[in-house]
């Protein structure tokens, strides 16, 4: 009785581990779709599919009333849809926030809603995607970012001196004064949208590229954002043209001053590209659940982990030490999850900056100036073990909220 | 740590709290584009709420551990204070003077207030302040996209404007509340300690127009420099705060000779100081005592003997002597062009042409 009991428990908790990972199905269009926006009649031919994003809990940021404000985040299903046309793709995400932040030019305290997708440079190898929180060393991702945000001007990355010139420091006045007033308010770039590559947490680079014919929009309708991404299937940086890919998720809401990992992520799920044939080994990997013993896994996490890492309740590691895992089932694969425990080498997370918690250096650098994770290999764990502990950690995730 | 470091010692005794400093580096570099807002450098009333209002309880720094504390960034509405002005050109339509917006904070809002009470034990002193280039520096530490970086060549704190992505953790880490944020552009800003006009050989702007020749600008390890003898030599000048952790590289020489308190017949307390000794040891640490007894014991010496180098130092005969910034070291390291020469652009901003509407401008 006791051992069915069991059973049931671990089947329960399995289920309670259930990703939304089916793939994403984007439809192939007759028409071009290099630049839609969430009113396109277009996104009619396709349907939406759930994600789900956990709140980052990994590490924890300096901002004293956003921690306050964030520190009981739960989970958000957003909904997604994509459509390609053979050339171009283009995605249209639509999540609820009940208030619609934007960022300010005369606020130092207000921050912008905003949604980000992330792309893996390489994705030949399931087992060694890159790290979700914007790749790692090696395994490099690009991101695709759009912040609500009022119309700014930036005279001086353009050189332009005499548009960075206070008006009340101009010798015009009258009608001069207001010719000048009216040219900067001409120049005013009014959507915040930005392309990034990285390479891990810390690495993030703009990439400044003016013909990239990557177009983002934001819209904000009756308690719900929705966002789209149109961009070629192959660019200088990325190649989407095969049967599957990986993608990511992230949006932020600027009401709770969220911004940079303040933030809820996906984990990586699989775009299918309709009628194009590859991709299933990625999207099974994707889809499939982890499969070990729950019960055990948490034993062995006990034993094994929470001398460092923090999860949930388990609060026995110094703050800082290591990343806290609360929320590692939402957005860790399970090939990372396994990967991790056998090489903490494999994908190194910068974390804080150094200096910030001296004591608890998360890895360190060696005599060829490479960085080395601080956390022992697992590799002398059994399979069964591993396996049963990746079960476990997928669990740890908040619910919906 | 940087290799060398860049200091700058303030004479608190001096100080008038005229603001030629905060209005030389206004005029320098904040009062456009955004920064209309910031004062990189500003001088406050100490006892007060001081810049950004209430600055010493928003939290930062370090703790005694070494981790680095969350803080609060302030609002520039209700704690920087937004720059008002007036309605001129109205008043020959016979309107009443009022100003644009509603001021409720700024700058020098407390201005003399001080504390205590008229006339027994009233008092204040004037604190200028600007980014003190710590060697472990808050705002650094505290960004998530190593856009801060200390200069190698003289430990100038810097933010690499392309890295920047105006998140404000930064803000949040410096405990002296010296890094702002521009909305205008989302992005950090903050002192650079003039370093274009340091690299040639000139004191920044906040020093050279002093006209109480409070400042004394040069490198830690010049025992030559003043700056050396009054830090490390003689110990009067004391770093502010310094059990915020972040190592910070402008000092103080702190108020020495105080005026008495008066009892209720209005006569002097004979060995009385205004000043609570616990105020002082707040700001300045428990050296603050062996700092005033060092300057009191060279001034008694100066007046009995004729000769203390250190009154001659503060004193301050020649404004140049105050100053040793070493421009071959500069040159040596070929460091002809600045770190983000964005900053020097502005520099043609007092040529004419850039001050009269052009038709290329309009476009």
């Amino acid at each position: 009785m006791k051992k069915l009991l069991g059973l049931l428990l671990a089947n329960l908790l399995f289920a309670f581990g259930l990703n939304a990972s089916e793939p994403i199905k984007a439809m192939k269009v007759l028409g071009n779709v290099s630049n839609l926006t969430p009113d396109s009649k277009a996104w009619l031919s396709a349907s939406f599919s759930e994600v789900m994003l956990y709140p980052q809990t990994a590490l924890i940021f300096f901002d004293k009333i956003a921690n306050k404000m964030n520190a009981n985040n739960e989970a958000k299903k957003v909904e997604i849809k994509a459509l390609y046309d053979g050339k171009n793709i283009s995605f249209l995400l639509k999540w609820r926030d009940a208030t619609r932040s934007v960022q300010k030019t005369d606020s130092s305290t207000l921050y912008g809603d905003g949604v980000a997708f992330q792309f893996a440079q390489n994705y030949d190898n399931v087992k060694t995607l890159p790290y979700i929180g914007m790749g790692s060393e090696g395994r490099a991702v690009v991101i695709h970012l759009a912040k609500a945000s009022e119309g700014v001007y930036e005279p001086n990355g353009k050189k332009d001196v005499y548009h960075q010139v206070n008006p009340a420091n101009q010798n015009l006045f009258g009608k001069d004064l207001q010719t000048y007033e009216q040219s900067v308010e001409n120049k005013k770039e009014s959507e915040y949208q930005r392309n990034f590559i990285a390479q891990g947490f810390r690495s993030m680079t703009q990439i400044r590229d003016e013909n990239a014919k990557i177009h983002m929009y934001m819209q904000y309708k009756n308690g719900f954002w929705e966002a789209t991404l149109s961009q070629p299937l192959k660019t200088e940086y990325l190649n989407l043209d095969n049967g599957a890919f990986p993608i990511a998720i992230a949006v932020w809401d600027g009401e709770k001053k969220n911004r940079d990992g303040l933030k809820s992520l996906s984990s990586w799920i699989s775009v299918k590209l309709v009628g194009k044939s590859g991709g299933d080994k990625l999207i099974n990997s994707l889809s499939a659940m982890p499969q070990g013993d729950i019960k055990n896994g948490e034993k062995i996490a006990l034993e094994n982990c929470t001398a460092c890492h923090r999860y949930k309740n388990e609060h026995t590691a110094a703050a800082f030490m290591a990343p806290n895992l609360s929320n590692i089932g939402g957005y860790a694969t399970k090939e990372y999850l396994k990967e991790s425990i056998e090489h903490p080498n494999a994908v190194i997370v910068p974390g804080y900056n150094i200096k910030a918690h001296p004591n608890y250096p998360w890895y360190t650098l060696n005599q060829e100036g490479k960085r080395v994770s601080t956390m022992p290999p697992y590799d002398w764990m059994d399979e069964k073990s591993k396996n049963d502990l990746v079960a476990f950690l997928a669990t740890l995730k908040e619910g919906e909220e | 740590m940087s290799q060398r470091q860049l200091a700058m010692v303030m004479d608190l005794n001096k100080c008038i709290g005229c603001q030629t400093c905060t209005v030389a580096c206004k005029t320098q570099w904040t009062n456009r584009n955004g920064r209309e807002y910031m004062y990189w450098n500003n001088v406050e009333t100490y006892p007060g709420a001081g810049y950004p209002k209430n600055w010493q309880t928003l939290g930062g720094g370090f703790d005694e551990a070494g981790d680095l504390q969350a803080g609060v960034i302030p609002s520039i509405q209700s704690d920087y204070g937004v720059p008002w002005d007036y309605n001129y050109d109205e008043l020959q339509e016979g309107k009443e003077l009022v100003p644009n917006v509603e001021p409720t904070w700024g700058p020098n809002w407390d201005e003399d207030e001080g504390a205590g009470a008229f006339p027994e034990d009233n008092y204040f002193f004037y604190i200028p302040r600007i980014c003190n280039h710590c060697s472990n520096p808050g705002c650094l530490s505290a960004c998530p996209r190593d856009a801060i970086f200390k200069r190698d060549q003289d430990g100038v704190v810097l933010v690499d404007l392309d890295r920047c992505q105006g998140y404000r953790y930064c803000i949040a880490g410096c405990p002296y509340k010296k890094i702002y944020f521009n909305p205008k552009i989302s992005k950090s800003e903050k002192c650079i300690l003039c370093f274009p006009r340091i690299e040639k050989g000139l004191p920044p702007a906040c020093a050279q127009q002093c006209v109480g020749r409070i400042r004394f600008v040069g490198f830690l390890d010049d025992e030559e420099g003043q700056v050396y003898k009054l830090v490390h030599k003689y110990k009067v000048a004391l770093p502010l705060r310094s059990d915020y952790g972040t190592v910070p590289n402008v000092y103080y020489v702190p108020p020495v000779d105080t005026p008495p308190k008066f009892d209720a017949n209005g006569k002097i307390i004979e060995g009385s100081n205004r000043i609570p000794s616990s105020e002082l040891e707040k700001l300045f640490g428990p050296q603050v005592h062996e700092a005033i007894k060092t300057v009191q014991n060279e001034k008694q010496k100066r007046k009995q003997s004729g000769q203390s180098e250190l009154m001659d130092i503060l004193i301050a005969y020649n404004h140049e002597d105050m100053f040793r910034l070493d421009t071959g070291y500069y040159q040596s390291l070929g460091l002809n062009q600045s770190v983000d020469n964005r900053y020097t652009a502005g520099k043609y901003a007092s040529k004419l042409k850039f001050f009269a509407p052009s038709k290329e401008a309009h476009k």
